[in-house]
């Protein structure tokens, strides 16, 4: 027991320096987000140090700071003709609109396939021809189907989306405990209020799951999205830096992607434990 | 008058050549206490699950009050081992869950749900999740929920199986009071013998390959509790201890025919 010393044991350290002893239990003791914060910041050291040294150029890896004042500058100033909040606005809503789209088409087809096993049969192959597919490889279809304007963005960052919601809605469904659906069909469930009531909620917590990994495979493919004749965007801004070798701006979009993505992923957390503070119990 | 008549039931699984039951007659009145005894592959489940309506019966019928069962109904409640409460409910909407999918009045199912919570010891922990609550607490809920809908039978499918010898005891003393008071005809399946021997009014036991019953006893030791005698004397009653003995006698010949 590394915790707190009893009222039993007497303790030397603290009255040789004279502090007052702990309060049983408050020791400090390192939690997750410390070791976590650890991390980032070796991270960043290290990406000083190794810049700082002069052993790779600016060209392959900026400075940090440069990347910094690349942020300051971008704030307000434009690059593309964007400044760097407008580039993300033009992302965010793209994925946004996105994941609402899968969210309204995902989960009910979803509940669709889980429930009748007939819509599993029909559209499994459909959904695991497209899934393993690189974005990059269909997206010139998408083009030639739907043009080059923004929804063929949309559809690209949707379609990455939908297979995981779908998939984690079908599956939460139909792993709802046969026992609660025959419990609440013994008091007295219709068809329609088990869904409601039983499978639905029994399927929530894996449903949000499959947004938050849809969200991870909607990043993943804006950059690709965006390089439909776009003007704006966070995954244009890094494309047109890289054609330029403007390499701060390409590591400047590349952290911002990751901050937002990291930050729409807490919240999504957050949800998830509001939403169904039972999943991970014992129930 | 029996509430739950079986005749001559037989169930046998799709691409299984032994029947899961063969031949199982039995009643149930609205003042017994039905137990299933017998070993895991005995049927015992399959039997609650017909009784519930989750099952179809391959031979016999199985009537509720004269009329055919065919389907889960409200007048059979299922109380499982574990795994069918709602955990994204608390313990008052638990217990309230049957009432409201059956659109019963909110004052009518307030007093009712208050009742049951009392009735099983339940009322401190009516906001409580049920995730919160230890394995007793949440067979109390289970059952709570199974009395406070408009049920006439008790269906309850190896209630306290997963539970510590302790809390177990507790919960049979539980499941007396609440079986004399609710006036509900109460089947029980289970494979621990000394509770099949201190709850039944009636004791069927069975038996695997197939699954029949192959002795029936009427136990008197529930109505020896109910008249005021300690729980540990009777079961510690020569005539309990000679009784389980000889059920156990039993289960193991029948294990051993089925060996040889």
């Amino acid at each position: 027991m590394s915790t707190s010393p009893t009222t039993l044991i007497a303790v030397p350290d603290s009255l040789d320096t004279g502090t007052p002893p702990a309060p049983a239990g408050r020791r400090w003791q390192p939690q997750a987000t410390h070791w976590a914060a650890l991390s980032i910041a070796g991270l960043l050291l290290s990406w000083w140090a190794l810049t700082a040294s002069g052993l790779i150029a600016p060209l392959f890896l900026p400075p940090p700071q440069a990347v910094l004042a690349r942020f300051g500058e971008l704030l307000a100033g434009s690059y593309m003709d964007a400044t760097l909040p407008q580039h993300l606005l033009a992302s965010l809503q793209r994925m946004l609109l996105a994941l609402l789209a899968a969210v309204v088409v995902g989960i009910p087809l979803g509940i669709v396939i889980g429930v009748f096993p007939l819509a599993r049969h029909l559209l499994d192959p459909v959904i695991e021809f497209y899934r393993p597919l690189p974005p990059l490889a269909y997206l010139p279809l998408i083009v030639i189907w739907f043009g080059i304007g923004e929804a063929s963005k949309v559809l690209l960052i949707f379609l990455a989306i939908l297979a995981p919601v779908l998939i984690a809605t079908a599956h939460g469904v139909a792993s709802v405990s046969p026992l609660r659906q025959q419990a609440a069909l013994s008091l007295g469930a219709s068809r329609w209020q088990l869904l409601r009531h039983v499978i639905l909620p029994g399927a929530l917590p894996e449903i949000i799951t499959g947004v938050r990994i849809g969200l991870g495979a909607g990043w993943s493919t804006l950059v690709a999205a965006e390089l439909i004749a776009a003007t704006r965007g966070l995954g244009f801004m890094i494309q047109s830096a890289a054609q330029f070798l403007v390499t701060d701006v390409v590591v400047l979009g590349i952290i911002v992607i990751a901050l937002v993505a990291f930050a729409l992923e807490l919240g999504l957390r957050r949800l998830q434990q509001r939403l169904t503070p039972w999943h991970g119990q014992p129930h | 008058m029996s509430l739950l008549q079986v005749d001559k039931l037989g169930v046998t699984y799709p691409g299984q050549s032994q029947p899961a039951l063969h031949q199982v007659s039995l009643s149930l009145a609205r003042d017994e206490l039905l137990v299933a005894l017998g070993p895991s592959g005995c049927g015992k489940s399959t039997l609650l699950g017909v009784l519930a309506g989750f099952i179809a019966p391959s031979q016999g019928r199985v009537l509720f009050a004269g009329q055919p069962v065919t389907a889960p109904g409200v007048e059979r409640a299922v109380v499982f081992q574990h795994d069918a409460l709602l955990p994204w409910l608390n313990v008052h909407d638990n217990v309230a869950f049957g009432l409201k999918l059956q659109g019963a009045d909110a004052a009518a199912r307030e007093r009712i749900v208050a009742d049951t919570l009392r009735l099983v010891g339940l009322a401190d922990v009516a906001t409580k999740r049920t995730w919160q609550l230890s394995g007793g607490m949440r067979q109390r809920v289970g059952i709570a929920r199974a009395l406070a809908s408009r049920s006439q039978v008790l269906l309850l499918d190896e209630p306290f199986g997963a539970l510590d010898a302790f809390t177990r005891e507790q919960m049979q003393q539980l499941l007396l009071r609440v079986w004399q008071q609710s006036q509900r005809g109460v089947f029980l399946i289970t494979h621990d013998i000394e509770e099949a021997l201190f709850l039944a009014t009636e004791l069927v036991l069975m038996s695997p390959g197939p699954g029949r019953i192959v002795q029936r006893l009427r136990p008197t030791f529930n109505q020896r509790y109910r008249a005021g005698e300690d729980v540990r004397a009777i079961k510690s009653d020569p005539a309990f201890i000679a009784l389980r003995e000889s059920l156990l006698h039993s289960l193991f010949r029948q294990g051993h025919e089925e060996a040889a």
